[in-house]
Parts: C-alpha cells; structure tokens; sequence
C-alpha cells in the first residue's frame, strides 16, 4: 500500500470508494475486480461512471490494466459546471446520482447536470425517490438555495431507457452541523404512481390498491398520477410508484417499486405492485429513524463533512451498504461514529430498534469554491 | 542544659508511650485476629452445615430439582444473552471479514490446475452488487394485525405522549 493511498479488493462498494476518494484527495487503488468471473474485469456502467466523475473534475489520473481487474485512481480538483452523460443502461441514472449528490455541494462551480438513460428501475433508487427524500435531507445541512432541483424531463424505464433527468446544485462552503434525534409523527403520505406506453389507467390501480393498505393508518394520503406521453416516455414500457411519509418534524421516508421490466421475469399487476409498495413503506416506517435507509450513507457523509461541531443522527438499523460506508469514512478520514442503540420502550408502539449516530465534523471546507 | 535534659526526658517518655501503645495494639491485633479465627471458623462450619443440608435436600428429590424455575433460568439466560449481544460499534469498526485466495491456492489439482469456487459463503461479498437499497426483513409480515399494531404510534393518529399535544 501506498504511503497515501488505499488498496481494496473487488467491485462493490464502488462508488463510494471513488467518492471518497475524490472528497478525500486520497488515492485509491481497487484490485482483483471480477478476477475468478468467466468475464473478468469492469462492467460497462462502472466504465461509464468513471466517465462521469472524469467530467465533473479536473486533473484526475485514472489507470486501468488491460483485463480491467485493476484500477487506480489518482483525485483530482472537483469542477461542476455544466455536465452531460449518457448513462448506462444497465444501471439507472439513480446509480450515478447516487453519487453525484455527495460530490456536488464541494464543487468549485455550481453543477447543472442532464444525465440520460433508465430513470427507473430494480436495483437502485429511483429519480422520484431521491428527489422527495435526498432533497429535503440536503437542504437540512445547509445546502440550499436557488438553483437546488432535480426533474424528470423524460421518464425511461428499463432496459430501453431514453430518460433524461436534469439536476443542478449550488455548491457551499462549509457544511451545517444537524442534531436530528426526533422524527416526530408521521402527518401525512405523498407518492407518485407513473406509467409510461401502458394505459394511463394502470397508475389508477396503484393507487386505489395502495391506499387500501395505507389508509388504516393515516387519512391523509394523496398520489399523484404522472403519465408521460410521446417522446418524453422514453423505449420501455412500465409503470411504477414512490411513496413518501412525511413526519411533523420534516423526515422522510420512502419506499417504491417498479414493475418488472419488459422481457425480463413475468409480469407484475398494477394492484399487486401497490399492495406490496405500501408494505415496503410500513417495513421502512418499522426501521424509523429521520433518514430513510436508502440515504443513511449520504447523511453520515455529510455528517463527516460538516463544521467542528456535533452532529447526532437518529437512524433505523444499519443497511450493510451504510455499515461499509462507515469503514471508509474511517479509511479515508479517520472518523469514527459514535454508535449507541435506542431499543423503544415497551408500551409505545414505535416500530424496531433505532440507532443513534454521533460524530464531530472534520471541519472540511470547500477549497474548490472560488470566492465572489 | 535544663531543656536539652527536658527534652531528653520528654523523648523517653513519649518512646515508652508509643511502645506501650504499640504493645497494647499489638495485644489488641492479636486478640482480634484470634477472635476473627473463631468467627470464620465458626462460619465455615456453618456454611459446611448449611451445604451438607442441601445436598441432603438434593438427594431427596432427586432428579426432578432442575426443572425448578426454569422460567426464572430462561429468563436469566436471555437477559444475559441480551446484556452479551455484541457491541454494534465493535461490529461495525471491528475485523472486517475479507477475502483470502489462500484457500484456493491450497485446493490444487495435479500442481497444476486451481479448483475455483464460489465464494458464497464469504460474509463480504467483494464482488456482489454496488446497491443502496436495503432489502426488507422477510420475518415481517405486514398482513398481520400484530406487526401492523406495532408501528401505529408512529402515526399522527395514534397515541400521544403525554408531554406532547396533537394540536
């Protein structure tokens, strides 16, 4: 291992590290990628990503060896400004914003990304979804302000994509340190039910089957019907939902589902995918916590980032996903968090175990920012 | 000449208390000592007796003396269980479970060929898929009325505490 730099092994957990990495100025160096694969090496969508983090910097050195089982990367100046990628279409555009969304406030100039490909689909968050959760959960750190917003300008579903999703974010210097440790009660559930080259009415049967499950519990519960038309539909057919309960407090938590893709296993009912949405949604209400758990890991980044001051985070339990998160915060800038579990007491019934995260910032400012 | 003879004296005097005190303590010490020989003695024999009345108790009843508070013992076991449950930090920061090729280098055929093996039972998957999402715990079943009953508080509509207010 390099004086600076860090060696990993294998391809998951990707992002993060490169992330990391860029925020970190710290070198990275993943190795044994897919080595005992029959097709050994990086895929496609992870190519394209370091496309992306190669557009929105400036100076970085990326090496890859001929079978594509290694690679090192050397960080360089975050720059932002106007962006455009054509993503992969084997991961959605939510893998890349995914990270985008850790890396833009740090920028030297403010990013106006417009990111084309699959806007919804399996295996990663959803545009809708980051939008009504990872939003909010920003502008609690501070960053805010005109220019904050991520739409949908064509809607893609997977595997033919044709999406188009536009995001742009003001960058700061310094991020606010948050004491987030009551969610408050839940006051009411937004969501979005979308379907795009089905029938309009499908979003009508995801709504009605959802709210027979949802409404036990709470009245106010309102989905919007999203159904684009003509070239903003995108290849695929498919149809979907994102639900949102938002607590008095301002938390949210999500949950969503998207029909099976075209071609690929069998087909899902517009009624089944409501019923089993809004069971996602109650597992995610049982986890609790003011962060969902699909944005866990951008709360403790921003944790991390933020002033010389204490942070504390109520969350649900730990995704694995966020517990490997933790360990490279600690690799990259030796901070570790305070970890203490919350079991609710026994006459409220609150859901399952809470974990309360605690650290203090690295007092990282952004070095890239020009001063006006 | 007269307070250096005093002072003498009074030196004397005060060496002959401080022997007197310190054989009177000494006195006292052992008087003690033989005084807590006895007590323990006595204890021991006691506590002897008190044992021997037991297993006295234990045979008599025989086989049948550990089913005894077996709620109490259950109980016992998993508040320990509870209290052993390991340290989330410790789990989190701890050792990380990490791929080794040493295995495999071991299983080799002919000196020649490797054996390749899925790593499925590897904790860290090195090589799985890079995802957010966090899959729901298949134990739950929200078509029962319990697991639905457990999140209700978390709702405007259910209860309060009684420091807050719904308005």
């Amino acid at each position: 291992m390099a004086s600076q730099g860090l060696a990993y092994d294998g391809c998951n957990f990707f992002r993060q590290r490169l992330v990391l990495s860029t925020l970190s100025g710290k070198r990275v160096k993943i190795s044994n990628i897919r080595s005992k694969d029959d097709n050994p090496g990086l895929r496609d969508f992870e190519a394209s990503f370091i496309r992306l983090l190669d557009k929105v910097t400036n100076g970085s050195k990326i090496e890859i060896n001929q079978t594509g089982t290694v690679l090192f990367y050397m960080p360089g100046l975050l720059h932002g400004g106007s962006v455009e990628h054509d993503c992969n279409m084997q991961r959605s555009v939510g893998y890349y914003l995914e990270a985008l969304l850790m890396l833009a406030p740090f920028m030297k100039t403010s990013l106006k990304a417009t990111l084309r490909g699959v806007t919804n689909d399996h295996t990663d968050p959803t545009i809708d979804m980051l939008k009504s959760t990872a939003l909010p959960l920003m502008k609690k750190f501070g960053i805010d302000g005109e220019g904050f917003d991520l739409k949908v300008v064509k809607r893609g579903m997977a595997p033919g994509g044709g999406g188009e999703v536009f995001f742009s974010c003001p960058v700061r210097r310094t991020i606010r340190p948050v004491q987030l440790t009551d969610p408050g009660k839940i006051k009411r559930i937004r969501g979005v039910a979308y379907s795009v080259r089905v029938s309009p009415q499908m979003a009508n049967r995801i709504v009605d089957s959802t709210r027979s499950v949802l409404n036990q519990f709470i009245p106010d519960i309102y989905i919007y019907t999203d159904h684009m038309k003509g070239a903003n539909s995108g290849k695929s057919p498919g149809f979907g939902l994102t639900l949102v309960a938002e607590t008095l407090n301002g938390s949210f938590l999500s949950a969503e589902m998207s029909s099976t893709p075209q071609g690929q296993g069998d087909p899902m009912l517009p009624e089944d995918l409501g019923r089993n949405c809004a069971k996602l949604l109650l597992e995610e209400v049982h986890r609790g916590g003011c962060v969902d758990s699909s944005n866990q890991s951008l709360t403790l980044l921003l944790m991390t980032l933020g002033q010389q001051d204490v942070s504390k985070v109520l969350l649900g339990p730990l995704s694995p996903y966020t517990i490997e998160f933790l360990r490279h915060i600690k690799d990259f800038f030796q901070i570790m968090f305070k970890i203490e579990v919350q079991k609710p007491s026994e006459d409220k019934r609150k859901g399952g175990d809470k974990v309360l995260m605690t650290c203090v910032g690295v007092g990282y400012s952004n070095i890239n920012k020009t001063l006006k | 000449g007269d307070s250096g003879h005093c002072s003498e004296e009074d030196e004397e005097e005060s060496d002959d208390g401080e022997e007197e005190s310190e054989g009177e303590s000494g006195e006292d010490d052992v008087a003690a000592d033989a005084a807590m020989k006895e007590k323990i003695a006595s204890e021991e024999e006691e506590e002897e007796e008190e044992e021997e009345e037991e297993e006295e108790v234990e045979e008599e009843e025989g086989g049948l003396k550990w089913k005894e508070g077996l709620q109490q013992k259950a109980s016992d076991a998993f508040l320990r269980q509870q209290q052993a449950a390991p340290n989330l930090r410790k789990r989190v920061y701890g050792s990380v479970v990490e791929v080794d090729d040493s295995e495999d280098e071991e299983q080799e055929l002919g000196g020649l060929f490797r054996v390749s093996r899925p790593q499925n039972s590897k904790k860290f998957q090195a090589n799985a898929v890079d995802s957010s999402r966090f899959s729901p715990d298949a134990s739950h079943n929200w078509e029962l009325e319990e697991m639905l009953n457990s999140i209700r508080d978390c709702f405007v509509t259910g209860k309060w505490d009684e420091s807050q207010d719904a308005a």
